[in-house]
C-alpha cells in the first residue's frame, strides 16, 4: 500500500501548448488509474511556503520567479533561466511550483512520521532545479526540498534517479553533503541534455564517493540498463545505509520517448520498480518517497507510471487498456495505439549494435566502481 | 582567450644562487614542476622537476650534486610569453618546442606563468559544460553564410547558445558543436534535418524505436 498525493492545482504547472511538460499526462494517468477500476484516493498537501523553497533555492532566484509572475519585466530573466524556450514564463508559476514542492515535502513528513512507508506523489519530479536557475522544464526542485526535509530530521537520504535524463539539479545541491547519496541512471551527457553525469562526477569533500552516475550509451536496451543499476545500486545502498529513498520516477528512458535515446520497455519499467521496493525493504525498512518526472511519449508515459501505481499498491499488472480510455484520449494517442499495458512482446525489431554498447556500458560501470573502491574501503 | 586570462600568478620563484637541493624540496613541497629561475628579479632560466632527476642521476655525463647551483641544471635562456599573447599562440610555441611551461613577461617583469595543465583548464573551458546545455554537432560547408544559417535557425526558436567551436575537415566542410540551452535537442536535430542541415549529433532515432502517436496537442 502506498499513499498518493496530488492535487487538481497541478495541473496549474503548465508551459504552454506547445510543451512536451504538459499536465495533460498526469490527467490521462489518474484517468487510467481509475478507468482499472481503482479509486486511488489523493491526499491534497499544502503547497510549500517560500521558507520552503529558500531551503534549496537562492532568495535572488525566487524574487525573480515572484517578480515574472506578476507580470513584471525583467531583463535579465535569462540569467536565472527564466523566459526561456525550455522554461517558459506562464502566471501562476511560483505558486504552481510551491504545490509540487509542497506535495514532495508532505510525502517526506508522513514518512518521517512514520504514518506511511510508500509514498508517490503524481507529479513533480523536477530534478534540473538548480540553487539559482530553473532549468529543464524545472522551476523548484520538489526532490531537494524533501531531501532538506529529510535532513533536518537528522536522516540519511539515497536518491535514485531514472529520469532518460542526468538528476544535475538534485546532484549539485547536495555535492558537499555526507548525509546524501545521489545516484543516477540516464543517457549519456556527451550530447544529450544537460551534459552533465560523467563518472568522475563522485560528489566533493566529505561527500567524495557519494556522488553516483551511470552514463548509458544511446539506444541502450532494457538488458543492460538493469545489468548496470544491479553492479552498483545494491552495493551503494549498503555502503551508505540510508534511512529512506527518494526516487525520481521519469519515465522518458522508455524506447518511444521522443527527448531521447534509451530503449526500455515497460516491462524493464516493472522490474526496476520491484527491484527498487525490494531494495528499499533491505536498506530504509521499506521508507520510499516517488515523483513523477520526464516522460513526453503520450502512449507511453500513463502506462509507465500506472505500472508504478499498481506495483507500489501490490496490485496486479491486467493484461488489456481500457476500451474507454483509450477512445476518452485518442486525440492525443493517434490512430494507431496499442491496446495492451504493457508493451507488446518483443516491443520492437532487433536493431544492430547491441553487443558493443553492453560492453560499452559494462566499461562504464566498472571504470566508476574502480573509481569507487579508494571511498567505499 | 588571452594567456593572461589562464595563467597563473603570482609565480613561485627561486634565485640563481640557491642550490638543487633546495629547488627540489620548493617543487615537492608545493607540488609544482616547473620553476623560473631570477636573478634580481630578472628571469634568466627554467628549472624542471626533470631536469633536477637527470642533472643528480649518474646517467648524466657531469652529475650536479644536492648542493651545487641550479644555474648548473636550467634550461637558459627560456621562452617566454606575452600576457597579450591569444592562448593557442603559447599553445603552438610549448607543442613545437616540446615544452611544459613558459613564463609570462610583461615589460621584462614576470606577471605569471603558464603550463600544460592551464591550457587543459583553456581546453575544459573551452568545451566544457557550464551551465545545463545539450550538445549539437552539425557540419557546415565552407562557405560565407553558413554558420549565420545555423544561428538564425536557432535564433528564430528562441534557443540560446552557451558555447561555438568550429574546426575544419580535411574535405571542405566546418565541423561545428555548439552547447545550446535546450532540453528538446531530439526534436531540434530533427527540424534541422528537415531544413537541410547536416547533424552528426545527436545521431537519428533508428527507425524501429517508433510510436505512431501525434503530437500534444493536434
Amino acid at each position: 500500500m502506498a499513499t498518493l498525493i496530488h492535487r487538481p492545482e497541478y495541473a496549474g504547472y503548465d508551459f504552454g501548448p506547445e510543451h512536451p511538460f504538459t499536465p495533460a499526462r498526469l490527467a490521462m494517468l489518474l484517468d487510467l488509474i481509475r478507468s482499472l477500476g481503482h479509486a486511488a484516493p489523493t491526499l491534497a498537501a499544502p503547497a510549500a511556503t517560500r521558507e520552503d523553497i529558500l531551503s534549496v533555492h537562492d532568495e535572488t532566484f525566487v524574487a525573480m520567479v515572484e517578480a515574472l509572475d506578476r507580470g513584471e519585466s525583467r531583463p535579465e530573466a535569462g540569467r536565472f533561466g527564466l523566459g526561456t524556450q525550455d522554461n517558459p514564463i506562464f502566471p501562476g508559476m511560483d505558486l504552481a511550483g510551491r504545490w509540487l514542492a509542497g506535495g514532495a515535502l508532505h510525502g517526506a513528513r508522513l514518512l518521517m512520521e512514520g504514518s506511511e512507508t510508500r509514498v508517490l506523489q503524481l507529479g513533480g519530479g523536477l530534478h534540473h532545479a538548480q540553487k539559482d536557475r530553473a532549468a529543464g522544464f524545472c522551476l523548484y526542485n520538489d526532490l531537494a526540498v524533501a531531501i532538506r526535509a529529510f535532513l533536518d530530521h537528522g536522516w540519511r537520504v539515497a536518491y535514485l534517479d531514472i529520469d532518460l535524463h542526468h538528476g544535475d539539479g538534485v546532484q549539485n545541491l547536495f555535492y558537499d553533503q555526507d548525509r546524501v547519496l545521489t545516484l543516477s541512471l540516464h543517457e549519456t551527457g556527451h550530447y544529450l541534455y544537460p551534459g552533465t553525469g560523467h563518472i568522475h562526477e563522485l560528489g566533493t569533500g566529505a561527500a567524495r564517493g557519494l556522488s553516483l552516475n551511470i552514463p548509458l550509451e544511446p539506444f541502450t536496451e532494457s538488458e543492460s540498463y538493469l545489468e548496470a543499476f544491479e553492479a552498483v545500486v545494491p552495493r551503494a545502498l549498503e555502503q551508505f545505509s540510508p534511512h529512506v529513498l527518494v526516487v525520481q520516477a521519469g519515465a522518458d528512458a522508455h524506447f518511444a520517448d521522443p527527448l531521447g535515446d534509451l530503449a526500455l520497455t515497460t516491462q524493464a519499467f516493472e522490474t526496476l520498480f520491484r527491484r527498487i521496493l525490494d531494495l528499499a525493504g533491505e536498506h530504509t525498512q521499506g521508507r520510499v518517497l516517488f515523483t513523477l518526472g520526464g516522460g513526453y511519449e503520450a502512449q507511453v508515459v500513463a502506462r509507465v507510471w500506472t505500472i508504478l501505481y499498481l506495483t507500489l499498491m501490490d496490485l496486479p499488472v491486467p493484461q488489456e487498456l481500457p476500451e474507454a480510455w483509450l477512445a476518452r484520449w485518442q486525440h492525443l494517442l493517434g490512430p494507431e495505439v496499442g491496446h495492451t499495458l504493457h508493451d507488446p512482446v518483443p516491443a520492437y525489431p532487433e536493431f544492430p549494435g547491441r553487443e558493443e554498447r553492453t560492453r560499452r556500458n559494462r566499461d562504464v560501470v566498472d571504470r566508476l566502481l574502480d573509481s569507487l573502491l579508494r571511498y567505499w574501503f | 582567450m588571452l594567456v593572461k586570462e589562464m595563467m597563473r600568478k603570482p609565480v613561485l620563484v627561486i634565485a640563481v644562487g640557491a642550490t638543487i637541493g633546495e629547488a627540489d624540496q620548493l617543487l615537492h613541497s608545493r607540488g609544482f614542476r616547473h620553476l623560473p629561475v631570477v636573478d634580481e628579479g630578472r628571469l634568466v632560466g627554467i628549472l624542471t622537476d626533470r631536469d633536477i632527476r637527470f642533472s643528480t642521476s649518474s646517467l648524466c655525463p657531469t652529475p650536479c650534486s644536492a648542493g651545487d647551483p641550479v644555474s648548473l641544471a636550467m634550461s637558459s635562456p627560456p621562452l617566454t610569453a606575452d600576457p597579450l599573447d591569444p592562448v593557442e599562440d603559447a599553445a603552438r610555441i610549448m607543442r613545437e618546442n616540446k615544452i611544459g611551461c613558459l613564463p609570462v613577461l610583461d615589460g621584462g617583469e614576470l606577471v605569471g606563468i603558464l603550463t600544460g595543465m592551464d591550457l587543459l583548464d583553456a581546453l575544459i573551458t573551452l568545451t566544457g559544460v557550464t551551465k545545463p546545455s545539450s550538445r549539437l554537432e552539425v557540419v557546415l560547408p565552407d562557405q560565407p553564410g553558413e554558420l549565420a544559417r545555423l544561428t538564425t535557425f536557432l535564433a528564430t526558436r528562441r534557443v540560446n547558445i552557451h558555447s561555438i567551436l568550429t574546426y575544419p575537415t580535411p574535405d571542405t566542410t566546418v565541423r561545428t558543436v555548439l552547447r545550446v540551452d535546450s532540453n528538446q535537442i531530439r526534436p531540434l536535430s530533427e527540424e534541422l534535418r528537415g531544413a537541410a542541415f547536416t547533424v552528426l549529433w545527436p545521431l537519428p532515432k533508428s527507425s524501429q524505436l517508433h510510436l505512431t502517436s501525434k503530437p500534444w496537442q493536434p
